[in-house]
């Protein structure tokens, strides 16, 4: 216990908010789910109704799919590549400054701005992109506008913009290594790859791990770049679990059902991160 | 090694640099210059690549309806947002800082989780709650559900900045007499105040960027900028320059604070996710 017994006060705020915010509505959506309740009529205590109509029905498993489909793919691809991007522009000394400040731009944007500035580039006659592609010959498809083709583009839109979150921890992170394991590796002639996969990267697993969860956690809470895009269409291809409990509880008004999405959901995230934590402490054992 | 193999060796991350310079950059700059086209040049195929700028499209987003008062709510939301958060957040962080205080891991865990929360999950509850207090669609209520988010890092952050501040300031403090809340007021904050004004900054670009939140909370009264630009999604086919000026205006304050403070945004975000 600390001596000074006023410094409990300190947390007080803190908590009182956290407890409003957090705690209140986690309770308040966990009650909600039981209920069948369209905004405006009268509650009605259903049990587990809910969970058993969107786990039997369609909508919430291929939405359930779309976005894992769309998280797995936005994190390796982010994650590979800003890995790549971090240790080529490592190595850069004059200039460095400015081409931060460059690659963090697309990070600035407004999900909704995303959406809209790709809206323009992807747009089938109009857009740049299809310019361009039409330059070397290529006849470039109706990006948002096609099942095949609408979800790949989403997980581009999502590369454009947070790839230079991946890169600069990851930067950071390799600006912050301890230089004598490269000497060591140097003095007994490693080659390029065989320094970056003995030295670099067990040195960098625990900044990576954490990149990845949260990159995984903001993935899987995509929502405004397809409600900016798609709307989660075309034939729901880009329905996300995330519109879709939108659509749910603000355009139908169910919502009841809507708090069983996002409470499954909610579970579903939690039993991901700490499966992903086990992983992180199993080998932080053995090593 | 020859001298040319060893130039290139140098050269090759310049070259990987301008390529991802080049890609992050090429969509703003795309849509800045169709907001600065005429309708006719924003439409034309092939695009015109040289044109005399005009600025007409920027006065249609900006007069379109509500969005210069939903341009002013977001600011509000900002500095609102910004000031709870840092009032709860600095003594909170400070707390949280010492090893040996009740509840720590707890608090630490459930921050953590805070963050992971789909927004939905709270969205409908506090829907329900923001009816019937009179909360809904007032920028204050925005402001105190944002701290769902900006607190939690805000906690998070200021703590690995205060970690860095040596024990003995605040002992030598102490000795003299000062209280708990002087020696956070008058040693943490000043120490910390590059790492507070990070924290501000990304809040800040969390909260000016926000959409799903302020979609289900808001009507029209406080509807903030994102939604005002949301509203210009059906014009894709029709007014390319008003919906592209609309999009310029809301990543210009954000693009400023990427010029002008690039450093505090990278410490911020390094430091949030590696400590």
């Amino acid at each position: 216990m600390h001596r000074d017994k006023h410094i409990r006060w300190l947390i007080a705020p803190a908590l009182l908010l956290l407890a409003a915010g957090t705690l209140y509505p986690v309770i308040y959506a966990g009650y909600l789910s039981l209920l069948q309740w369209n905004w405006g009529s009268e509650a009605k205590f259903v049990g587990f109704r809910n969970f058993v109509r969107i786990l039997s029905g369609t909508g919430f498993p291929k939405a359930l799919f779309n976005t894992f489909y769309f998280a797995v793919f936005a994190v390796v691809i982010e994650t590979l590549l800003g890995l790549g991007l971090a240790l080529a522009i490592n190595r850069i000394r004059i200039g460095a400054g400015l081409i931060r400040t460059l690659m963090i731009l697309p990070l600035m944007v407004s999900g909704i701005a995303v959406s809209l500035i790709w809206k323009v580039m992807l747009d089938p006659t109009l857009g740049i992109v299809n310019y361009l592609l039409s330059l070397v010959g290529i006849v470039g498809p109706a990006w948002l506008g096609t099942v095949p083709t609408a979800m790949p583009s989403i997980i581009m839109i999502d590369t454009w913009w947070q790839t230079a979150f991946t890169f600069i921890i990851l930067s950071s992170a390799l600006k912050s290594l301890p230089t004598e394991p490269f000497e060591a590796a140097r003095l007994e002639g490693a080659t390029p790859f065989q320094t970056f996969r003995h030295v670099t990267l067990p040195m960098l697993k625990p900044v990576l791990i954490t990149v990845i969860i949260f990159r995984t956690i903001d993935t899987l809470k995509v929502f405004d770049i397809i409600f900016g895009t798609t709307g989660g269409g075309p034939l729901r291809a880009t329905e996300s679990v995330q519109t879709l409990a939108y659509q749910t509880a603000f355009k139908s008004y169910k919502f009841g059902e809507s708090a069983a999405i996002a409470v499954v959901f909610s579970l579903i995230i939690l039993t991901l991160c700490i499966i992903y934590l086990m992983i992180d402490t199993d080998d932080g054992e053995k090593a | 090694m020859s001298a040319s193999a060893s130039f290139r060796r140098k050269l090759w991350p310049y070259a990987v640099a301008v390529v991802a310079v080049a890609v992050s950059v090429f969509p703003i700059f795309w849509i800045l210059t169709i907001a600065l086209k005429t309708r006719v040049d924003a439409f034309a195929m092939p695009p015109v690549w040289f044109f005399s700028p005009v600025w007409e499209n920027f006065g249609k987003a900006w007069s379109a309806t509500g969005f210069s008062g939903a341009f002013f709510n977001s600011l509000i939301v900002c500095a609102l947002g910004n000031i709870l958060a840092l009032a709860a957040g600095i003594p909170a962080a400070y707390y949280l800082n010492k090893r040996h205080v009740p509840g720590r891991r707890t608090i630490l865990i459930w921050l953590l989780i805070s963050y992971m929360l789909p927004e939905f999950l709270f969205i409908v509850p506090m829907y329900v709650l923001f009816q019937s207090i009179g909360l809904y669609d007032t920028v204050i209520g925005l402001a105190l559900i944002y701290q769902v988010f900006t607190l939690p890092f805000t906690i998070w952050l200021l703590r690995a900045f205060f970690a860095d501040i040596p024990e003995a300031l605040a002992e030598a403090a102490r000795l003299e007499g000062a209280g708990t809340w002087r020696i956070v007021w008058t040693i943490y904050v000043p120490i910390a105040a590059p790492g507070i004004a990070a924290t501000v900054i990304l809040n800040s670009i969390k909260m000016w960027n926000e959409l799903t939140i302020a979609l289900a909370l808001t009507f029209d009264k406080a509807q903030t900028v994102t939604l005002a630009v949301a509203g210009f999604r059906g014009y894709a086919s029709i007014d390319w320059g008003a919906m592209s000026a609309a999009s310029i205006i809301i990543i210009l304050p954000m693009a400023l604070f990427a010029i002008l403070a690039q450093r505090r945004i990278v410490q911020g975000l390094s430091l949030g996710a590696v400590k």
